[in-house]
Parts: structure tokens; sequence; C-alpha cells
């Protein structure tokens, strides 16, 4: 059976004003499970986030070929939905309307609207916050909107660029256990690019670990650890023994 | 603790920049007062501000005073919102769309510093003298700081959001109305103050040309016939009416826009 989100040969150079190309993506080839936590690490700049705004819609590949569902991807559509690193809440809405942005724009009636916003409200546990500006909430919080505004349009796939990476330590520990929480229950194909190894075996069924750029899918680890995740998995032999060998992939990649 | 045994040091201090400001004026008239009584200063060209005050309480019993403000206040607030109804969305446009920026910002400049109000005769010779010609005068000033205020706002409306609307589905339309025409509500606001005493400049120049009634009209007349207490009056009148409209907007501006009080 093809996989649910097949990547084969995507390649993309920016070429901005005045300056060289940069060749972002190579040959990158990906292959996506139904249901699965596939977690991206690579180096700063090997395009993993560029990966996602490809499939996201928002960029065009050069060339190659991206599939959902043995569809091309051709533009932005509900079916996806990212959930950003810097949160990208619209700061003049509150809670309530920020999640409800993507169901506005989808022309749903209010009251389905309200509904809707309402039990993800309670499920990224907001209760009591509906009514808050963005700029009154902690960066945990923010984020948490923006998890429930990706889950608003009821996508198939989430798509996740470093959404933890603007968090202090331990709120991004609690979110961590948050987002296996919510996954559990919404049950959603996840696509997560982060620069912490810990993070994405933590969360994941498989970690790739891309080049240095332009990049490419260097190799896969299958995370074969039992779910539910508890914390004190973290300093168990075995999630240390994947540690070592993403890092040991990894580290050739990464100069200073 | 400071608050409960000293109330009164507690009200000057919470109300410290409006009392400096007042200060300041009630200084700046107290001075003007007590020169003349170290300057002779010949009445007919200048007055003071006892003189002024009596001419200022005669206009309001006379109801003079508010009659022109009233035939002002018309031409006035007609061109302000034809400017903002003009110059909002142009300025968004302008902003948004990199070429109809770059096409539209050179003619834009060339009107903004060009002196409008040396035109303000042939608008009227165009528009004759009723409310549209004076009208067109207060639009052709106080709409450029919206333009150009918004245009800049646009420029700095964040990029992710746009990006947010995009991946969600939104098309064009929805930019404008979800993302670029929210985030530039607080241009708006700075734009309005700056041509809210444009728009104010527009009405007594156009009233100076051709009106037989109207503020501007009352300062030329006041001072063609060497009035000069009555003349002051009027311009006071204005000053403060420029204040408490720019004061105004200040105000508003902290209302309308809760999710700014934390920046």
């Amino acid at each position: 059976m093809p996989a649910y989100i097949q990547g084969r040969n995507v390649n993309l150079t920016f070429r901005p004003l005045n300056r060289a190309p940069v060749r972002a993506l190579s040959n990158f080839d990906i292959d996506v499970q139904e249901g699965e936590f596939l977690s991206i690490v690579g180096p700063s700049g090997c395009g993993k986030s560029t990966f996602l705004n490809i499939l996201l819609g928002l960029i065009k590949p050069d060339s190659g070929e991206l599939l959902m569902h043995g569809r091309k991807i051709s533009g932005p559509g509900t079916d996806r939905a990212m959930v950003f690193q810097e949160f990208g809440l619209l700061p003049w809405r509150t809670v309530t309307n920020n999640i409800e942005l993507g169901l506005e724009l989808k022309k749903l009636p209010a009251a389905q609207r309200a509904a809707i916003a309402e039990r993800l409200v309670s499920l990224v546990g907001l209760t009591g916050f509906e009514s808050h500006y963005p700029h009154e909430l902690s960066g945990g919080m923010k984020q948490r909107v923006g998890l429930a505004r990706a889950l608003a349009t009821n996508p198939d796939v989430l798509l996740m660029d470093e959404p933890f990476a603007a968090l202090d330590a331990q709120t991004r520990d609690l979110m961590q256990v948050e987002l296996l929480r919510i996954w559990r229950e919404a049950r959603k194909t996840v696509l997560f690019v982060t620069h912490q190894i810990d993070e994405a075996i933590y969360l994941s069924d498989r970690v790739m670990v891309m080049s240095k750029r332009p990049g490419r899918a260097k190799k896969i680890f299958a995370i074969d650890l039992p779910r539910p995740r508890e914390y004190e998995m973290r300093v168990t032999p075995e999630f240390n023994g994947l540690k070592l060998e993403i890092w040991n992939t990894l580290k050739d990649e990464i100069a200073i | 603790m400071a608050a409960e045994t000293s109330p009164q040091r507690s009200f000057a201090l919470r109300h410290r920049n409006f009392l400096l400001g007042a200060v300041a004026v009630v200084l700046f008239f107290a001075a003007w007062q007590a020169i003349f009584l170290i300057v002779p200063f010949d009445p007919l060209f200048i007055s003071k501000p006892s003189l002024i005050a009596a001419g200022f309480v005669d206009l309001i019993e006379s109801g003079d005073l508010i009659h022109d403000l009233a035939v002002s206040a018309v031409p006035f607030f007609v061109g302000l919102i034809a400017a903002v109804i003009i110059g909002v969305p142009l300025g968004i446009v302008m902003g948004w769309r990199v070429r109809v920026g770059y096409a539209l910002d050179p003619l834009m400049t060339v009107f903004y510093a060009s002196p409008l109000v040396a035109l303000a005769p042939l608008l009227v010779i165009f528009f004759g003298v009723g409310v549209t010609g004076k009208a067109i005068i207060v639009f052709s000033l106080a709409v450029f700081p919206f333009i150009f205020n918004v245009c800049a706002g646009v420029r700095t409306t964040d990029r992710l959001l746009i990006n947010v609307v995009r991946s969600l589905g939104g098309g064009e339309r929805d930019l404008y109305l979800k993302v670029l025409f929210p985030s530039v509500l607080p241009y708006i606001v700075a734009g309005a103050r700056i041509a809210v005493g444009r728009a104010l400049i527009g009405v007594l120049v156009g009233e100076f040309f051709a009106a037989s009634e109207g503020i501007g009209y009352a300062i030329s007349r006041f001072g063609d016939i060497f009035a000069i207490d009555r003349m002051f009056g009027c311009i006071l009148t204005v000053m403060a009416i420029a204040v408490v409209l720019t004061e105004g907007i200040r105000w508003a501006e902290r209302a309308a826009f809760p999710w700014r009080t934390g920046q």
C-alpha cells in the first residue's frame, strides 16, 4: 500500500534578489504512514521547515512529486494545518476567535464554529481563558491556542514547525506530554520538525535525520518504545541508546 | 500606604502629566497679559487675554461663534470622512500590492509635498463657494496622512499572520479583511491625529477665500475690521478644538484597541 504522504525527488532552490541562489532541498524523499507521528531533525537551515511549507502548500517545489492520499499537493487545503513556532495568533482576536479563524474561512455558521471552539478550548486546557487576548497569555498557552486553531478545521495531517522552540524548558516538557494526550484523542498524522533529539524520540513513531543543506533524508530511525509514553521513559537505557545513535548520525551534518 | 495618608498628593501624582501641561498654558496667558504692563503695544494690532476673553464672551452671547462653528463643521467632517474612506483602502492597496505602491508613490509624494493651499482659489472656482469646494480642500489636505500611514502599516504587517490565513484556505479578500485592515487600525488613528490638524487648516483656508459665514470667514472678517480681540477669540477656539480632537483620538485609541495595551 502506498504511503499516506509520498515525496519523491523534491527539489527547491531559493533565488533571492541580488544574492546567490540557495539550494534548500535536493532530491528529498519521504514516506509518511496514516496516523503516524514522524519527527524530522536536522541541522539549522537544512530545509526541514521549508519542506513543511511545501507540504502546507505555501511554497511550490521546483521539481519532484508530492502526493497526499494519492493526490498531488498544489496549494493550501483544509486537509492539512500548521502549528507555527512563533504561534501566529492574530493579536486583535480573543482565544475563541483565533481558534475559529479557519472555520470562518471555511464559511461555517457561527453556532457550529462556537461549538467546535468550545470543545477545542477544553481539549487544549484553556477553559476560562476564552475571551483573553494573546498578549494576556503565557507562551505555553499561546501555543495551546495555535494547536487548537490547527485542529479546529479537523485536518488529516498536522504539521508542526518547531512548535515548542519558543517555550522555556519546563513548559516545553509539559507541552510534549499534552501533545501526546491530544494526539491520542484527535488521532492525526503528525509531521513534527524539531532541533531536540529528546523531543523527537519521546513523541515519535519514527525520526528522520536530514543532511545539511541541500537537505535530503539521511536516515530514518524507528522508535519502538511502548505507548502511552511516560515521562520516566526518558531516562531508560533504550531511550538513551536511541538518543546516542541519532546524535551520531546528526553530528557529522552540523557545522558551526 | 502613601495614598491613604496624603490623598491630595496622590491626586497630583496621578494627574501629573495633565497638570504640567495645564500649568504651562496658564503661565503662557499670564505672561501674555503681564507683558502689556511693561510694553505699550498698540491695541489695534495685538490684543491681550483679558480683552480676548471679553470678546469671546460677546461672541458666545450673540450666538455668532456657535453658528460659525456649526457652518464650518460640515465641510470639515465631510472632507475628513471622505479622506478616511478613500485614503485607508488606497493606502492598504499601495502597501500590499507592491507594483501599485511603486506606481503611485511618486505621484502621491508630489501631491503631498505641493502647496495644496495655494490651489484653494482654483478649487473654489471649480467647485463653488458652497460646502463642496471647502470639503474638497479639506479632503486634499487630510487624505495623505491616511494614505502614507496605512501604507507604512501594511508593510510592517507580520508576514506570519499572512501565511496563517493563507494556510487555512484564506484568499486575497480574507487577507485584506482579516489581517491587513485590523493590523493597520493603529496606523489609521496615527494618521487621523495628523489629518485633523490639516483638515482644520483646510476649512480655514477655504473660508478665507470664499465664504459668507463659518469660523474662517469670521477670523478674516474680524481681522479686516481690526476687531483683534474677537479675531483672537476665534483663533483660540479653533486651537482648543484642535487639542480636544487630537486628545479625543488618543483616548479613543486606548479604548478601541484592547489588544495593544500589552505592547
